[in-house]
């Protein structure tokens, strides 16, 4: 298949780029990798932000460069956003706590823009609603995917911190959790890691496929 | 979508029926090894020994990587450190050890440095999908894990290293649990385990396909609560001795101020990571891109010495089509709930849950006998075949488990829960790397060593979940051990690096690389000259744009 060339325009400036390939490939072929930043380039470390404009007129928005194919026409601004100073997560969280913590929780205007900013599909305005009312296990549900890009923070008028709140919830969550952890010992313990732990090399490879069987010694 | 594979794809609809019954070939253990040496990329001979250092003339390392480890410094001859930090603790690498690292120290009262070449967090942890093991189970035990993981590791693992490992497995769990991370548990409140390649009981524990980010979101949020100092975008380019051998700190690349920095520490603990960007035999990868084994060239200069790096891990499943995401993982846990490996004739050739440098070995043999299929852009692949999980644990499961994978498949209009996708094997894992003790202790003192970027736990062939265990239990061990064995605050020089050079002069025909290689060559990101006291660079065209509000058009 021949490999067609797309114009697009990256900070301004117009390069060519190939059909097909993410916003970050083009960048980089383009000599300009110092435009914008990378860390994972597989979509979940959130530091490749962009804001795109199309020049038919298509509503334009927020995207990961690391994710995005290029388009022809499509204008791109690298937007990188900095990390906000997190706040320690509480045991037994509740909507009070929350409020202490994130002072502009009640300021959503129900605008809806994080909902759209989001690469990662959640549902932001929805969930932040839902800690208004304390309904903390959809919460966390709502943030498993989310990658801390930080979009629907920049975008929010109200400073509303969407995500923050939504790592602390699942922080204070997982903290507060009744954990029952076995201790894994029996009265073979030892015996298992002597015939394991053989000196030599073939002996303890031999052991380890035999014991990996049933998790006993079989003499 | 996929047009082009129309046909193809009705060649694996069509044996769907027979393969949900009848068992796919298992191989033994002599088929195996017959198998790894004919088709596995560690095994086809592109490896050599090296001419410097500690390692020279004894095991072989893969090409790329010994031009690097024989390559010279980027430091000019003549540089004299001069001390613009000085701290108790260094740490190289913000990926999942060294957080834990710094998590480990932060109540010491130790002045704790971090420095990571991209943003704290962008790294290999936050890509890992899978999950993590630990032996929870009824019928489990740190013992079976351990003959687990030994077996997989075709028995070369550090006996000693494993039994941390698979010891403190639980502990650990209860450590990230305890710091917020939300495993995936059943009805009854116990975690949910998953079986993994090689798991001989269901021993995996995960937060869907975003496990690492579980963990790396948690630990960077905890890390930031703490009094870390925390250096982004500052890249290690050499460590610092005292001029008796004792490594003392090190020269950091601020790449925001475009300027070098001296850091006096106590302790090292480097904790940089692997080297899958460094791109074997042109290989894709599944890893992040700072991944490019500075920490291996780094400590081995200093003289520490290096283990079972002629092996990787080529993991089974990477994506290879749509080209934009080739490389990137399909994790394994796909496949240990019903996705089955078909190749172009809708043959299931292999038991998926073979160990992964079996499995990769099986897929580039099918590969090379002419039963891939072969994408628009020449690659060519086999099918995993994603449709089955649906059909064999009830609609819904695949989009439940793994909305990642549904996540970056739909962008291109493909759905995977009907549609099998297409996959080769991509660069995941080094499982070699520094030599180090049980206390995470490289042959050098005051440089620890701990994570993906140590060698000898894993053997030859890592288990998946056993890295993000790895991180965990070591991340803390090597703290614990710096807490335990500070050494006082030596000279900052460059002996180490000038006999590393000097050695270098006496070998006739080395290759003139500069290394560490510190980005992918595909990116064209360079270290910029690295010059003392250099003016600060212009600041990049991007930042003379306002970026605009997306909802103001
Ligand atoms: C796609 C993918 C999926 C995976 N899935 C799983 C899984 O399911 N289960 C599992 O157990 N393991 C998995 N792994 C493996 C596991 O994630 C890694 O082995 C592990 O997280 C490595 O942690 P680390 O802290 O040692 O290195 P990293 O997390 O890579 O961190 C190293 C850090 O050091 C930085 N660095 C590198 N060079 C320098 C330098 N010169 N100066 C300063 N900083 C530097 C890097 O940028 C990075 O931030 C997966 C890996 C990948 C890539
Ligand atoms: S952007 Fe801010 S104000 Fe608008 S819905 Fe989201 S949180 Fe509320
Ligand atoms: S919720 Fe916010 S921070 Fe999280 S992925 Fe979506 S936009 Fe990014
Ligand atoms: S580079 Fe990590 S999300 Fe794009």
């Amino acid at each position: 298949m021949a490999e067609k060339k797309v114009e697009i325009r990256i900070s301004g400036k117009t390069i060519q780029a190939q059909a097909g390939e993410t916003l970050i490939h083009a960048i980089w072929s383009a000599g300009m990798p110092e435009s914008i930043k990378t860390g994972c380039a597989g979509g979940v470390c959130g530091a490749c932000t962009v804001t795109l404009r199309y020049s038919d007129g298509r509503k334009g928005g927020t995207e990961l460069a690391c994710m995005k194919p290029v388009e022809a026409g499509m204008e791109v601004f690298p937007c990188p956003v900095d990390a906000e100073a997190p706040v320690e997560p509480v045991m037994e969280p509740d909507v009070r706590s929350l409020q202490a913590a994130f002072p502009t929780l009640n300021r959503c205007t129900k605008c809806g823009s994080c909902s759209t900013a989001c690469p990662m599909s959640i549902p932001v305005m929805d969930s932040v609603l839902r800690m208004q009312k304390g309904e903390f296990s959809e919460v966390a549900e709502d943030f498993t995917t989310c990658i801390h890009c930080g979009l629907c923070r920049f975008v929010c008028e109200d400073k509303v911190k969407p995500h923050n709140m939504g790592l602390w919830v699942r922080r204070s969550l997982g903290m507060s959790r009744d954990l029952s952890i076995p201790h894994g010992e029996n009265e073979n313990t030892e015996k298992e890691w002597q015939y394991l732990m053989h000196t030599d090399r073939e002996l303890r490879l031999q052991n380890a496929r035999q014991f990996r069987q049933t998790g006993k010694v079989e003499s | 979508m996929m047009q082009w594979a129309q046909e193809l794809l009705k060649k694996v609809e069509a044996t769907r029926s027979v393969r949900l019954e009848q068992p796919a070939p298992v191989l033994d253990s002599v088929q195996e090894g017959a198998l790894l040496k004919q088709y596995h990329p560690d095994y086809l001979g592109h490896e050599r020994k090296l001419a410097v250092g500690p390692n020279a003339g004894e095991e072989k390392f893969p090409l790329e990587l010994a031009e690097l480890l024989e390559g010279d410094s980027s430091l000019e001859p003549d540089t004299t450190p001069k001390v613009d930090i000085e701290t108790d603790v260094l740490i190289l690498g913000g990926g999942g050890a060294g957080a834990t690292a710094a998590l480990t120290l932060a109540e010491s009262g130790l002045s704790v440095h971090l420095a990571t070449k991209l943003r704290l967090g962008d790294s290999n942890t936050v890509m890992a999908e899978g999950g993590i093991q630990s032996a929870l189970a009824e019928n489990d035990s740190a013992r079976r894990h351990f003959a687990d993981a030994l077996v997989g590791g075709h028995g070369e693992n550090d006996p000693e290293l494993l039994r941390i490992l698979c010891e403190q497995g639980p502990e650990s769990i209860r450590w990230l649990s305890q710091l917020g991370c939300l495993f995936e548990q059943n009805e009854d409140g116990r975690f949910r385990l998953r079986a993994g390649g090689g798991t001989s009981v269901p021993r995996v524990l995960a937060c869907r396909d975003y496990t690492g980010l579980e963990i790396m979101r948690v630990l960077k949020d905890a890390v930031r609560l703490t009094s870390t100092h925390i250096l982004e975008e500052h890249v290690a380019v050499e460590l610092l001795d005292d001029g008796a051998g004792q490594v003392t700190g090190a020269i950091l690349f601020d790449r925001i101020a475009g300027k070098r920095i001296c850091v006096s520490a106590r302790a090292v603990i480097l904790a940089t990571g692997g080297s899958g960007q460094i791109r074997l035999q042109g290989f894709p990868t599944s890893n992040h891109v700072g991944a490019t084994g500075d920490g291996l060239v780094l400590a081995y200069r200093q003289g520490c010495r290096l283990i079972h790096l002629d092996s990787y891990q080529y993991h089974p499943s990477g994506a290879c089509y749509p080209e934009a995401l080739a490389g990137q993982l399909v994790t394994e846990a796909i496949r240990s709930i019903g996705a089955q490996v078909v190749n172009a004739e809708g043959v299931h050739f292999i038991n998926e849950m073979a160990y992964r440098d079996v499995l990769a070995g099986a897929i580039i043999k099918e590969i090379a006998e002419g039963r891939g299929v072969k994408t628009p852009h020449g690659k060519t692949g086999v099918w995993l075949d994603t449709p089955m999980i649906d059909l064999k644990n009830g609609a819904g499961t695949l989009a439940r488990q793994f909305p990642g994978l549904i996540h970056r498949f739909e962008r291109y209009a493909i759905d995977p829960t009907k549609t099998p996708i297409l996959i080769y094997p991509t660069l995941h894992y080094q499982n070699g790397g520094i030599r180090v003790d049980t206390q995470c202790r490289t042959d050098r003192v005051g440089l620890w060593a701990c994570g993906e970027v140590t060698g000898g736990l894993h053997g030859k062939n890592r288990l998946m979940g056993n890295s993000l265990l790895d991180i965990t239990v070591f991340g803390r061990r090597a703290a614990e051990s710096v807490l335990g064995n500070l050494p006082e605050r030596g000279a900052s020089t460059l002996t180490n690096l000038e006999r590393f050079r000097s050695e270098r002069e006496k070998v006739e025909g080395l290759a003139q690389t500069r290394s560490p290689q510190f980005f992918p060559e595909a990116s064209g990101m360079k270290l910029e000259s690295c010059a003392v006291e250099e003016a600060p660079k212009e600041e990049a065209a991007s930042q003379s744009f306002e970026p605009p509000n997306p909802f103001n058009f």
